[in-house]
């Protein structure tokens, strides 16, 4: 009978190693954040500004009052769901990058739940709507899903198309029943006060969005690494003979997995209209479902990770419009530090993944 | 054929041909195993280039130029992650996206517009009508007096064609897309042609920038290219891979375009937004009818691995 301290001993190993390639993928992002920072501060400096002073400008614009740090809480908050699906659907090799769409589907159920379904009590009415919201991800990854595994479509296609077809029924909707009636511009009418979003911290923007997307990073990581079926997910992702070979069905994983993306997806979309907005506007998610993505590489795929990750891009949005009106240095900079660091690290990922381990 | 018939296919044509561009470029790319989500940012990259070097030489041709150029230099960079390092080509390119709506807007507002935005008007390229074929009934104007880019679009339909499909290196460059192993056993270098075939595409893909930039807007704005890109990505799954099957589709495209404008102006109750999806939702319905006789390149988005 092996004792727990036993136990212990030989899962240690294990343990270590993983912490190990932790460790390992997320110096490398943190590297790669880096060697975007530096290429933007060379940018910076050809435009004749001092890159030091911006970047100051941008941290103190991110960080110079609760105000602030609440507004950049909420910018990551989307980000940070919505990556946790597609950190476990790439952990799966499931390349779902359909979270724009997702996302969009998730704010119009909300929206729609909060609408026509008028609930008094205000905890049910927001567990009602983000329950729509969850229940719109899921459907729009689903139906992505269905046309995958029955037409044996690539899913990366297939979700990259439905982003489209997504963000323009929210067009739709706005311009017919769901619009507000004279508003000039695509947006829904108020939602009635009984579904917003409680404050997190009172008198800040700061809503419970992010402390439920924190959450949601710890069940993934224990989904992840404690439950029969992250280890499915795993097996899959490292090897689809391996998967088939333990009895594994890979379409059975995809669906799951793909429907889990959607559902936090599309909480990402309904906390977004719930917390901030407290209306659907046209656009409202605009790259939020791409972000996601950088948001997932960024947490080297750890569900944890991800959290500090999101930070990173909600702290940098927040900072960036600081450091445009104190330096005039063009706030686009973060789409240029962005897309660098994506880019870093998926030829770091790559090139690691090659390596013999 | 009445005078505004006429207008509708002029207008389905040119709401094509900056989508052709991108679509034939497109093709290069994804037929040597290269997924081609980057053509959205080489087209913006594009419409930089075609923009700034236009206004600030008054030369049209060095716009030409630079758009080729800006969009080489963005596929550059997808081929060196995709092909050098073997990353996931998809998530590549909605990266190079990103880079280039950031670095195109600012670089106009940093170096052209001392940190605000600069208005940059360009004039609109003139149509070159063909001499004895523009007076033609009906067919003149539709074909034959059309600006320069356009022509040009819808001629290099016809060397892509038979380069990729008559000739030694286009045969290269489909093996490598289909099964670069093999490619590689008959002596051919799977990394070099991708990597060629990614930046030919930029290059032809920077044009369709061009033209929106210097045929038809006449300025640059941040993120001009609207999901052109995307809809050219369509175009390419909708023309099965094929030059000529891919032109039809980008005309189409155009055509449904061109279509709402008009019913639009009647007054027919059709939304915009339903006009908008059908691209999206004719490639799906493409992809789903082919199903498992896709003929998608075999080895797309599956990198190749020389020492293994």
């Amino acid at each position: 009978m092996t004792t727990a301290a036993e136990g212990a001993r030989l899962q240690l190993p294990a343990l270590m190693q993983r912490v190990a390639l932790t460790q390992e993928s997320l110096i490398r992002a943190a590297l790669a954040v880096a060697a975007a920072l530096v290429c933007t501060a060379v940018l910076i400096a050809l435009s004749g500004k001092d890159p030091v002073i911006a970047y100051l400008a941008l941290f103190s614009g991110a960080f110079g009052s609760i105000d602030r740090v609440a507004f950049a809480l909420n910018k990551a908050t989307p980000y940070l769901l919505a990556g946790i699906g597609i950190a476990l659907c790439f952990r799966a090799k499931i390349i779902n990058i359909g979270g724009e769409g997702q996302i969009a589907i998730g704010g119009l159920g909300a929206t729609w739940a909060a609408l026509a379904l008028p609930v008094a009590h205000p905890t049910a009415a927001i567990a009602l709507a983000l329950a729509a919201a969850m229940a719109g991800g899921a459907l729009w990854a689903g139906v992505a899903t269905i046309i995958h595994l029955s037409r044996r479509v690539h899913e990366v296609l297939v979700t990259l198309l439905l982003n489209f077809i997504a963000l323009l029924i929210i067009g739709e909707a706005l311009h017919g029943s769901l619009g507000e009636v004279g508003a000039g511009f695509p947006q829904s009418p108020l939602l009635p006060a009984t579904a917003w979003l409680p404050k997190l911290w009172p008198r800040t923007p700061l809503h419970i969005g992010f402390a439920i997307a924190v959450v949601a990073a710890v069940g993934a990581y224990v989904l992840l690494w404690r439950t029969t079926f992250g280890f499915a997910i795993r097996v899959a992702g490292a090897s689809r003979p391996a998967a088939l070979y333990a009895g594994l069905s890979v379409p059975s994983i995809t669906i799951t997995v793909m429907l889990l993306a959607g559902a936090l997806a599309g909480l990402a979309g309904g906390v977004e209209v719930l917390g901030v907005h407290y209306r659907l506007i046209e656009g409202f998610s605009y790259g939020f479902g791409f972000n996601a993505v950088a948001i997932a590489l960024l947490g080297a795929l750890q569900p944890l990770a991800l959290i500090p990750a999101a930070l990173f891009l909600g702290f940098l949005e927040a900072g960036a419009l600081a450091m445009q009106r104190q330096v005039g240095v063009p706030s686009s900079l973060v789409a240029v530090i962005e897309g660098l660091t994506m880019l870093f690290i998926l030829a770091a990922m790559a090139s690691a993944e090659r390596k013999p381990q | 054929m009445d005078a505004s018939s006429i207008d509708f296919l002029v207008a389905a044509l040119r709401i094509a041909t900056p989508l052709l561009f991108a679509a034939l470029g497109g093709i290069l790319s994804e037929r040597a195993g290269v997924f081609a989500v980057g053509l959205e940012g080489m087209m913006l990259a594009g419409a930089f280039g075609a923009t700034v070097a236009t206004f600030l030489t008054g030369h049209a041709a060095f716009g030409f130029l630079a758009s080729i150029v800006a969009g080489a230099c963005l596929a550059a960079m997808i081929a060196i992650v995709t092909v050098r390092f073997q990353a996931e080509q998809m998530v590549t390119g909605l990266a190079a996206n990103i880079l280039a709506i950031g670095l195109t807007s600012f670089l106009l507002r940093s170096f052209v517009g001392r940190g605000q935005a600069p208005v940059i008007q360009v004039a609109l390229l003139p149509a070159w009508p063909v001499p004895g074929l523009a007076d033609l009934p009906w067919i003149g104007p539709l074909l034959f007096q059309q600006p320069p880019l356009t022509y040009l679009a819808l001629l290099l339909t016809v060397p892509i064609y038979l380069m990729l499909m008559r000739t030694q290196p286009g045969l290269l460059l489909r093996a490598v897309g289909e099964n670069p192993i093999a490619a590689f056993a008959i002596g051919a270098q799977p990394l070099r042609v991708r990597a060629l075939a990614v930046i030919a595409c930029g290059a032809i893909t920077g044009l369709g920038g061009a033209v929106l930039a210097l045929q038809q807007i006449g300025t640059f704005s941040d993120g001009m290219t609207y999901g052109r890109g995307y809809i050219a990505l369509a175009a390419i799954i909708v023309g099965r891979w094929m030059p000529f099957g891919t032109l039809v589709a980008c005309l189409v495209f155009g055509a449904a375009e061109a279509l709402y404008l008009r019913v639009q102006a009647i007054g027919l109750p059709i939304s915009s937004y339903v006009v908008q999806m059908l691209p999206y939702l004719i490639a799906l319905a493409v992809l789903a009818g082919l199903g498992r006789s896709a003929r998608l390149p075999a080895a797309i988005g599956v990198a190749y691995d020389p020492k293994g």
